[in-house]
């Protein structure tokens, strides 16, 4: 079991998972995408979970929304939110808690509206079904409000046009306008700057931030670029098959990784001061099977550190807690405690 | 909006006098001589000379075009020497009886293929999934008319539940004073109860014959679209929200599957509308389909003419009303 990072600030917590397993019934059998995982997010704290894609980041995300669909299954897991257990395996109950206490943020803006709907009518939808007694008037008054929030101008004339009519980058504001409608307290963001260019990637990323500092809002942002993690979130969390393989602040991961394909990922980063190195080093490989997982260690056939060493390839790992009670980092590899204590001298230079 | 219609409307009617031009081509063209046909083989020159003068075939095919198409327009249609009746009168027995046929064939296939492709992907289940296709795949590929005489051997032969093939009504029946000439919709506006009942027991087979091949291409093509549609991530934005599982799919899946089947309903109606051949004559169905056959082998042109006439008209409209409707449903198509 992936241990919750334990925080100081534990008391200030809005969302706890644990022991969450979802599996998927595919062809080559039955495929675990999120193996027995736990996470804690406090109160404005913006959290990164990062991984190769088909790590299991997606899945964990529509997990805690309790929105998996056969011939998927989420077989064991707990969800506590502001204060409570949350029936998050049923469907009934959880529509009274989607998109009022947490909502989504999807990665495609160009595919997560509906196209014959215009964006009045698809904002309003998640306030008349959450705000009871409130009137289409008053919601249409809302949605303007919030696409001014989102910073959508014209918001008002803009509320009958279609998704076809407005850029990508304002889709994606308008999702987060929709994400936002009732105010939730958690906001998972799935890729959310994935499909925009660098420009309006920040912009996206600006007015998540000014929902964190404003309204004190948690977000989990889901993504594969390391860049926009030391940029954005206070903490990270690293999936791989389907495990978090290691937790800790943004700093200390960018500094000194434990798990070695933290470093690995971080290595594969291209860095205008590595540029005269030549090729960009990858991760030798590819993900494994999920469903022939090694027997040990998931990651050992792609090690630098463990791969052919006898632990690695007959032991799972443990999680290992390294570093200052402060500032805690979670690894799952044998070899953690070692890694953290020498990471300083392998990683040379400055965050990325 | 409006330039659009326009646009489109002037298109249609281009469509329709094109396909005037060609049928009536054709029908000149094709060997054999329909005054021949009138006199008979022993009649002497004389009379058949004046038969053809009669009927004008004596003229170039351009004249015989323009005779046709202006008293087509004044709503002559010329003489059926088959029936031995004005062309008008023959369809507005025949015609009726096609179009009540059709209309409900299309209702039950319509509808039948939007619940089943409904039932088929609005939950992950496998078995109904499975059952639905194989139920498609059936009805593509069986003959319409051997599913007609299969139906008719049991449901009237074997158990005796639905009338056999004795057209729209039971002999004892007499038709409903006429109004729309939809027997379903004259008897009830009568009240005559019995009567619709009667009209209702006897289109059951004949239209689920007719409409079971347009069901199955349609639950194939709804099908596959709701699939599409479902696993689109606006779906699961839309449960994001707390929206129910029905709602999500009613509001957002249906309309956006809706889409791309429009066009191929409108073709299946219209299809459905200018008649079935084999289906009528199965359950010897007083309509236009049987009449046209029998047309064509005796080179009665008139009849064939207005029928090509009526079902390219038929097409071209269902085709204009399904454009308009893109243009109602689809903001994209709208706006460009």
């Amino acid at each position: 079991m992936n241990t919750p990072v334990e925080q100081p600030t534990s008391d200030d917590a809005v969302l706890r998972v644990q022991h969450m397993r979802t599996e998927f019934v595919g062809d080559q059998g039955v495929v675990a995408a999120v193996r027995d995982v736990g996470m804690t997010v406090n109160r404005a704290e913006k959290v990164g979970i990062v991984g190769e894609s088909g790590s299991g980041k997606s899945a964990l995300a529509l997990s805690i929304l309790g929105l998996i669909e056969p011939p998927g299954r989420i077989v064991s897991g707990s969800v506590w939110l502001n204060g409570r257990d949350i029936p998050f395996r049923d469907d009934r109950e959880m529509r009274r808690i989607r998109g009022k206490e947490i909502s989504l943020i999807f990665q495609d803006p160009m595919s997560s509206l509906d196209p014959v709907k215009n964006i009045g009518d698809q904002i309003i939808e998640g306030i008349v079904w959450h705000q009871q007694g409130v009137s289409r008037r008053q919601a249409r008054k809302q949605a303007v409000e919030l696409l001014q929030d989102v910073e959508i101008p014209n918001a008002e004339r803009r509320l009958h046009d279609y998704p076809h009519q407005y850029s990508g980058g304002m889709r994606q504001r308008i999702m987060i306008a929709i994400a936002l409608a009732n105010e939730p307290s958690v906001i998972i963001a799935d890729e959310p700057t994935t499909a925009l260019d660098v420009l309006t990637q920040a912009q996206v990323l600006d007015v998540l931030q000014r929902l964190v500092t404003e309204r004190q809002v948690a977000v989990i942002l889901i993504t594969h670029n390391l860049g926009i993690v030391a940029e954005f979130c206070d903490k990270v969390q690293v999936m791989y098959a389907g495990r978090f393989v290691e937790q800790s602040m943004v700093d200390e991961i960018f500094y000194r990784p434990t798990h070695p394909y933290t470093e690995a990922l971080l290595e594969s980063v291209p860095r205008p001061d590595r540029l005269e190195r030549g090729i960009l080093p990858s991760i030798p490989g590819s993900p494994p099977n999920l469903a022939r997982l090694p027997a040990g260690c998931s990651f050992e056939p792609r090690c630098s550190v463990g791969h052919g060493k006898q632990i690695c390839k007959e032991q799972v790992p443990v999680s290992l807690t390294v570093g200052s009670p402060m500032r805690p980092v979670v690894a799952e590899c044998h070899f953690a405690r070692e890694r953290f204590e020498h990471s300083a001298q392998h990683v040379e230079g400055a965050p990325v | 909006m409006l330039r659009t219609v326009i646009n489109k409307l002037v298109g249609s009617v281009a469509a329709i006098f094109g396909a005037s031009i060609i049928s009536f081509v054709f029908l000149r063209v094709l060997p054999g001589n329909p005054a021949r046909l009138i006199v008979g083989p022993l009649a002497p020159a004389s009379s058949l000379l004046s038969v053809e003068k009669q009927m004008g075939l004596d003229q170039p095919v351009i004249v015989q075009y323009g005779r046709y198409m202006t008293s087509f327009l004044r709503g002559d249609w010329g003489f059926s020497y088959g029936a031995g009746v004005p062309v008008t009168t023959e369809m507005a027995s025949r015609l009726p009886a096609s179009l009540e046929l059709g209309f409900y064939a299309f209702l039950l296939a319509f509808v039948a293929a939007v619940i089943c492709a409904l039932l088929a992907t609005y939950r992950y289940r496998p078995v109904t999934d499975g059952v639905v296709r194989g139920t498609a795949f059936f009805g593509l590929s069986v003959p319409p008319f051997w599913f007609g005489l299969l139906a008719l051997l049991l449901f009237f032969a074997t158990w005796g539940i639905l009338p056999g093939p004795e057209g729209r009504l039971s002999t004892s029946t007499t038709p409903p004073p006429s109004i729309t000439h939809f027997y379903t919709i004259d008897a009830l506006l009568h009240g005559q109860l019995s009567t619709f009942v009667d009209a209702v027991r006897h289109l059951i087979l004949p239209a689920i014959t007719l409409g079971l091949a347009p069901f199955s291409y349609l639950v194939r093509l709804l099908r596959a679209n709701l699939l599409d549609v479902s696993r689109e991530p606006f779906i699961i934005v839309v449960r994001s929200k707390g929206i129910g599982r029905f709602l999500a799919f009613a509001r957002h899946a249906l309309p956006n599957a809706f889409l791309p089947t429009l066009t191929a309903a409108g073709l299946v109606l219209a299809q459905l509308l200018s008649g079935s051949v084999l289906v009528e004559k199965v359950f010897n169905w007083p309509g236009v389909g049987a009449l046209v056959t029998d047309s064509i082998l005796r080179q009665d042109n008139a009849i064939v003419q207005t029928f090509i006439l009526l079902s390219a008209t038929a097409y071209v409209v269902v085709n204009l009303v399904v454009d308009i409707l893109y243009g109602v449903i689809d903001p994209r198509v709208r706006i460009s």
